[in-house]
C-alpha cells in the first residue's frame, strides 16, 4: 500500500512539473465544456426564410406577420422577380413561403387555401424542424382567425418534462463533461505509461521491488485523482452556468464517478503499456476516448438511430453508461432503481482494462 | 519565385520528393492515417450521426376505453413516429415509467373523451414528452400535433356521429383555413447522412492534413537529419517544396477516395460540377497542410504536435457547422464560423454536390478559402525557412 501511494505521488509530482500536461489536465476540459456545451445544439432559431407573396392582400400580410412574430423564423427580403428556390441554392435562406394569387379571396370565401413551403432538405433534421414549426405557426393563425366559437374537436396539451425550457445546453453539457473526463485523464495516463516504455525507465521498475500491480495501481490512482479533480471543476461549472442541478439522490452518481475515474485511468494505462510510443499511443486513445465516446455513446444522437450492424459496439463503450448516470442524476432523478446496473457495468469494464494492463505488464517483464 | 523554378529544372527536386514519398510509405502510422482513418471516419460518422426521430416509445393511459380512444391510439402508434411502449393504469404510473426511461413519451386520454366528442364539446388529450433530448422532444411534438390534426380531419369525414361532423366541420360563416404544403428541395427523402458526410469531408482534410504534414515536417528534426539536408546542395526552397508536393498529392488522392466513398456508401448525389468540389477540396487540404507545417514550427516532436492538434481540433470542428447547423449556435458564436476553413468547404461541398450550385453562387467561400490557404502556407513557409536557416 505504501509503495502504491509513493508511485501515485511520483506521478502527480511529474504532472505538476510539466506545464503542458497541467494545461491538458485542467484548462482544456474547461474550455471544451464551455465551447462545445454551448455550440452543440440542433434547435435552430432565426432561420432565414424568404416570402413570395403573389397575392399582396391583407390576409397574406397577416400570415407573413405571423411568421415574422415566430422565434424560429426570420423573414428576409428577396426580389419578387427571382425564383425563391434560388434563395435556397445560394444559402440566402433555408426555406421559402409561397402564397398563391387569390389567396385573400379564397380565405374570405371560406374555401380551404393552400400555401406552399419549400424547405432546404440538405440538412434533413433542420428541414423537419422548420416544416414542423411552420405548421404550428399556420395552425395558430387558423385558430386565431376561426374565432373562439370553433376550436378543433381534439386538442393536444403537450407537457415537456425534465427540461421544460427546452434548453439544449442541459442535454449536451453533461455529455461534453463525460467526454472530457473520458479523454484527458486517459491521455495523460497513456503519455506517462508510454514514456516509461519509450525511455526504458520501465526497466528500473522491473528490477526494483515494486510488483506489477503496485506499479499499475499507483499510476491509476494518480490519474483517478486527476479525473476526480476535473469532475469537481466541471460539475461545478455545469451547476453554475448550465442551469442543471442534482435532481434526487446523488449517491449513484458519486459511486459511478469513482468507478468511471478508475475505468478511464485503467484504459489509458492499458494502451500505454501495449504501445510504447507516445504519438501512436495517443492516437489510439484519441480513437477510443474521442471517437467511441463521441459517436457510440448517445452523446449527440439517440443510440437507437445507429444502424444495427454498429449498434452492438455501443454496449461495450464505457462512456455510454456514465452518460446515462450523469443525465439521470442531473435531469431526471431516477436514482438507484434506474441506475444500479449501469454503475455495475462501469466497474466491470474498468476491471477488464486493469486485468489487460496487468497481463501486458507481466508479459513485458518476462521478456525483459 | 526564381528559386523554385530553377529547382524544377535541376531534377534535385524530383529526387528529394521521391525520398519523401518513400519515407511516407514506410511509416505505417502515416499510411494508416491516409487510408484506414478517413474510410473509418466517413463510414462511422456518416452512419452513426443521425438525428432522425422515429419509433419513439409511447406509453398510453386510456381512461376512456372506447372505440374512439382506441382509434386515436392506433393512429398514434401506426405512424412511423411512435411505437407502442405499453399501457399504464394511471398517469402516475406513466410518469414513473418516463422517469425510469422505460418510455420516451406518454399520452393520457381522459375518461370523458368520447362522451365530450359525442356531445359536440372539444376534448383535450395530454401528451408527456421527455424533453431531456430537446431535438427529439421538438420533433415528437410536431408529430403528435400532426396525428391529432389528421384525427380531427378524419372525424369530419367518417361521420360516425352527427355531432362529430358538426364539431369538426369548418365554420360556414367563418374564414377558410390555410393549409401548408411542405416540400423538401434538393433532398426529398431527407437523407440525414448527406449533411453529415459533406461536413466530415472538410474535417478529414483539415485534421488529417494537419497530422500528416506536421509529422513529415518534424521528422528530420526528430531524427537529427536536418543538418545533412542543409549541407546538401539543395536550397531551403527545394527542401520545403519537396515536402509540400508529396503530402499534397497524397491528400488529394485521399479526397478523391473520400468523394467516391460518399457516392458509393451513402448515395450522395453530384448535382453540380465536380471541378468546383475538387477545386474547393484542394484549397481546403492546402489550408490543412499549411496549418500542420505551422504547428511543426512550434513543436519539437510528433507527440507534441499531436497534442497541439487536440487543442485546435474541438474549436475547429464545433464552430464549423459540419455536424450541426450554424443557426443552432448561440448568436455570439455564429460570426466566428466565417474564420473556419471547414465551414467554407462544407458550404462548397453541399452547394456543388447536393444543391447543384455553381461557382457564381459559391465564389465568396472560394475567396475565403483562398485567403486562408495563402496566409497559412505563406506564414508557415516563412517560419520554417527561418528555422532552417
Amino acid at each position: 500500500m505504501g509503495r502504491t501511494l509513493a508511485q501515485a505521488r511520483k506521478e502527480l509530482t511529474q504532472l505538476v512539473r510539466d506545464r503542458l500536461s497541467l494545461v491538458l489536465a485542467l484548462a482544456l476540459p474547461v474550455g471544451l465544456l464551455l465551447l462545445l456545451g454551448r455550440a452543440f445544439s440542433l434547435s435552430v432559431a432565426d432561420v432565414p426564410i424568404v416570402v413570395q407573396d403573389l397575392d399582396a392582400s391583407t390576409a397574406s400580410q397577416g400570415l407573413i406577420d405571423a411568421f415574422r412574430a415566430s422565434r424560429t423564423f426570420h423573414v428576409v427580403s428577396w426580389p419578387p422577380d427571382r425564383q425563391p428556390d434560388q434563395a435556397l441554392a445560394s444559402n440566402a435562406a433555408r426555406a421559402a413561403l409561397i402564397i398563391p394569387p387569390h389567396f385573400g379571396r379564397d380565405v374570405a370565401r371560406g374555401v380551404p387555401s393552400p400555401v406552399q413551403l419549400q424547405a432546404d432538405g440538405t440538412d434533413a433534421n433542420t428541414a423537419k424542424l422548420v416544416s414542423g414549426d411552420a405548421a404550428e405557426v399556420v395552425a395558430a393563425y387558423n385558430a386565431r382567425t376561426a374565432g373562439a366559437g370553433h376550436p378543433a374537436p381534439v386538442q393536444a396539451a403537450i407537457r415537456l418534462w425534465y427540461n421544460p425550457g427546452e434548453s439544449p445546453q442541459k442535454f449536451y453539457g453533461p455529455g461534453i463533461f463525460v467526454m472530457a473526463v473520458s479523454i484527458f485523464p486517459a491521455l495523460l495516463a497513456t503519455l506517462a505509461m508510454a514514456k516509461e516504455g519509450e525511455q526504458q525507465t520501465i526497466l528500473q521498475v522491473y528490477v526494483s521491488s515494486v510488483s506489477a500491480s503496485e506499479f499499475l495501481l499507483g499510476k491509476i490512482l494518480a490519474f483517478m485523482a486527476v479525473a476526480l479533480a476535473e469532475t469537481v471543476i466541471l460539475v461545478g461549472l455545469l451547476v453554475t452556468t448550465f442551469g442543471v442541478g442534482f435532481a434526487g439522490d446523488p449517491t449513484p452518481f458519486l459511486a459511478a464517478t469513482v468507478l468511471y475515474a478508475f475505468c478511464v485511468a485503467a484504459f489509458g494505462t492499458m494502451v500505454g503499456a501495449a504501445i510504447p510510443n507516445q504519438a501512436a499511443a495517443m492516437q489510439a486513445v484519441a480513437f477510443g476516448g474521442f471517437l467511441l465516446v463521441l459517436l457510440l455513446s448517445g452523446l449527440l444522437f439517440p443510440i437507437a438511430n445507429i444502424p444495427a450492424g454498429l449498434r452492438w459496439i455501443s454496449n461495450v463503450v464505457w462512456g455510454r453508461y456514465y452518460i446515462e448516470v450523469v443525465r439521470d442524476a442531473l435531469l431526471q432523478g431516477g436514482g438507484w432503481a434506474a441506475m444500479w446496473d449501469k454503475v455495475l457495468i462501469i466497474g466491470a469494464i474498468g476491471a477488464v482494462f486493469y486485468a489487460a494492463a496487468w497481463r501486458t505488464m507481466r508479459r513485458m517483464q518476462v521478456r525483459a | 519565385m526564381t528559386a523554385p523554378l530553377r529547382a524544377l529544372r535541376s531534377g534535385r527536386l524530383r529526387a528529394l520528393a521521391g525520398k519523401e514519398f518513400r519515407q511516407i510509405f514506410r511509416d505505417r502510422r502515416l499510411v494508416l492515417s491516409l487510408t484506414v482513418a478517413p474510410v473509418v471516419q466517413l463510414l462511422l460518422f456518416g452512419s452513426v450521426l443521425n438525428a432522425n426521430v422515429s419509433n419513439v416509445s409511447l406509453g398510453v393511459v386510456d381512461e376512456s376505453r372506447t372505440p374512439e380512444s382506441r382509434e386515436l391510439v392506433a393512429d398514434l402508434t401506426q405512424s412511423q413516429a411512435f411505437r407502442l411502449g405499453g399501457y399504464y393504469v394511471s398517469a402516475g404510473r406513466l410518469g414513473d415509467a418516463l422517469g425510469r426511461g422505460a418510455v420516451d413519451a406518454g399520452v393520457v386520454i381522459p375518461y370523458d373523451f368520447a362522451r365530450d366528442l359525442v356531445r359536440g364539446r372539444p376534448a383535450t388529450v395530454q401528451f408527456l414528452l421527455n424533453a431531456t433530448n430537446v431535438n427529439t422532444a421538438q420533433i415528437s411534438r410536431a408529430y403528435a400535433q400532426g396525428v391529432i390534426q389528421a384525427y380531427d380531419a378524419g372525424l369530419a369525414a367518417q361521420g360516425l356521429h352527427a355531432a362529430f361532423t358538426q364539431i369538426a366541420a369548418t365554420p360556414v360563416s367563418g374564414r377558410g383555413t390555410i393549409q401548408l404544403d411542405p416540400a423538401f428541395l434538393f433532398n426529398p427523402a431527407l437523407e440525414s447522412s448527406w449533411f453529415v458526410t459533406t461536413g466530415i469531408f472538410g474535417m478529414l482534410m483539415i485534421l488529417n492534413g494537419t497530422i500528416i504534414s506536421s509529422t513529415v515536417m518534424l521528422r528530420e528534426r526528430e531524427f537529427g537529419t536536418i543538418e545533412q539536408l542543409l549541407m546538401s546542395p539543395a536550397s531551403t526552397a527545394e527542401i520545403m517544396l519537396a515536402k509540400f508536393v508529396p503530402v499534397s498529392l497524397l491528400l488529394s488522392a485521399m479526397a478523391l477516395g473520400a468523394l467516391g466513398l460518399m457516392r458509393l456508401a451513402f448515395g450522395v448525389p453530384v448535382h453540380g460540377s465536380l471541378v468546383v468540389v475538387l477545386g474547393g477540396a484542394v484549397l481546403c487540404l492546402l489550408a490543412g497542410v499549411g496549418l500542420g507545417t505551422m504547428l511543426a514550427t512550434f513543436t519539437q516532436s510528433a507527440a507534441q504536435a499531436f497534442l497541439m492538434v487536440l487543442f485546435i481540433n474541438p474549436p475547429l470542428v464545433s464552430l464549423s457547422g459540419a455536424l450541426m447547423p450554424v443557426e443552432a449556435m448561440p448568436k455570439w458564436l455564429q460570426p466566428l464560423t466565417v474564420l473556419n476553413p471547414i465551414y467554407h468547404f462544407a458550404r462548397i461541398a453541399r452547394g456543388a454536390l447536393i444543391k447543384g450550385a455553381g461557382f457564381e453562387a459559391l465564389w465568396p467561400n472560394f475567396l475565403a478559402l483562398l485567403a486562408f490557404t495563402t496566409a497559412l502556407v505563406a506564414l508557415s513557409v516563412w517560419r520554417f525557412r527561418r528555422q532552417l536557416g
